[in-house]
């Protein structure tokens, strides 16, 4: 089942301010553009898993479990192309190996010395790239005791939102114009690209991004496969790092 | 294992198809946002790996990003490549040009794709 993690007062205890008014700004946030976005990447899903025929309960849990639109779309992608299920875990558990630099540079922004680790890894399974791309920019100006609930109610609206969509899109996808469901099909890449975008600070953001982009059709070419995002990651991150560093001990 | 799996789903009638998306989708992704929690303990906001690992995980977004427009899966293959990574351009540009408004970028890059896919037919 979905696991739906509401502040409690065992983590915030009575002492301390509510976690309710960041939580509703959290939702409030959430309620426009990424939970839009989010909408739009995941209609394609619904209509993916019902071309395998299976019930439209799979496709919405699918959302609430896996989180990850890519893999999602691999799952139900490959079961439509019979490709064996221990490849395509193999296959998911590839391309979600990037939860991993953008888990270990959320968690810590929100962490407290008294956060639980139950707490932690209900965090964690919120992470996805909406969650990071804006968690990365709208956690750090809160006040720590309100980025937990914050990010909560920011995370649960757009997955809530997906988890719609989902629904909706497993009855709905098939009677779409062409045009307009590649529209739906490109509403992944432009967000990701203007809300990267948006959260780049310094230097070193635009050279990763910049640097990840432009080196994607080289690695693609060279590296083995599916293994070309995390060696393209990677190596152009630490790129990008030894830049920053070397610029900063010339300044 | 594929006899183990045939019968297992068979087994498991109806329920399969939820089984599939917990032990093949849920689980070998999940794995990596629960080893996350372990790696960061001790991790302080401000350690200076997390400036590295930032920009890791934006490289690995770009490219995640790159990739979907270089090999599109289904109705955004029909679009012509420069059509695509023209949008995207120009959603880039005009989030610029309206005062960082991601919502400007997004609707200026799709009304470019959507057009370019009205017009291709």
């Amino acid at each position: 089942m979905a696991v739906y993690a509401m502040p409690s007062d065992s983590v915030f205890p009575p002492s301390q301010s509510s976690p309710w008014p960041p939580f509703r700004a959290g939702l409030r946030a959430a309620a426009g553009v990424p939970a839009f976005m989010l909408m739009c990447s995941l209609i394609g899903v619904g209509g993916l898993c019902r071309d395998i025929g299976y019930p439209v309960g799979a496709a919405i849990l699918s959302t609430f479990l896996i989180w990850a639109g890519p893999a999602q779309v691999v799952l139900f992608g490959s079961l439509a192309a019979g490709v064996a299920l221990p490849a395509i875990a193999i296959a998911i558990s590839l391309s979600s190996v990037r939860f991993v630099p953008m888990c270990v540079s959320i968690l810590p922004m929100m962490r407290r010395p008294n956060t639980p680790t139950w707490m932690m890894l209900i965090l964690a399974h919120y992470v996805a790239v909406t969650a990071w791309v804006e968690g990365m920019r709208r956690l750090p100006p809160l006040p720590r005791e309100e980025r937990i609930p914050y990010f909560l109610g920011f995370a649960n609206m757009v997955m809530f939102a997906a988890a719609v969509a989902t629904g909706a899109g497993y009855f709905l996808i098939a009677q779409l114009p062409p045009p307009l469901a590649a529209g739906l099909l490109f509403t992944t890449p432009v967000y990701f690209t203007v809300a990267l975008a948006a959260g780049a600070r310094q230097l070193i953001d635009w050279l990763a991004l910049g640097l990840g982009f432009a080196s994607a059709p080289v690695v693609a070419l060279y590296a083995p496969p599916g293994m070309d995002l995390l060696i393209g990651g990677v190596g152009m991150g630490t790129l990008a790092y030894v830049i920053h560093r070397i610029r900063r001990r010339m300044a | 294992m594929s006899d183990f799996l045939t019968s297992l789903s068979e087994a498991t009638g109806g329920l399969w198809p939820y089984l599939v998306v917990i032990l093949f989708g849920f689980l070998p992704s999940e794995i990596w946002r629960w080893a996350s929690v372990f790696l960061v303990k001790g991790l302080d906001e401000d350690s200076e790996i997390l400036v590295w690992v930032r920009a890791v995980a934006t490289a690995l977004l770009a490219g995640v990003v790159a990739k979907l427009l270089m090999t599109p899966s289904g109705a955004l293959a029909v679009i012509p490549a420069y059509w695509r990574w023209g949008a995207l351009g120009a959603g880039f540009l005009a989030f610029f040009l309206f005062r960082r408004s991601v919502m400007a970028g997004i609707v200026v890059g799709e009304t470019i794709l959507i057009g370019a896919g009205f017009l291709a037919r």
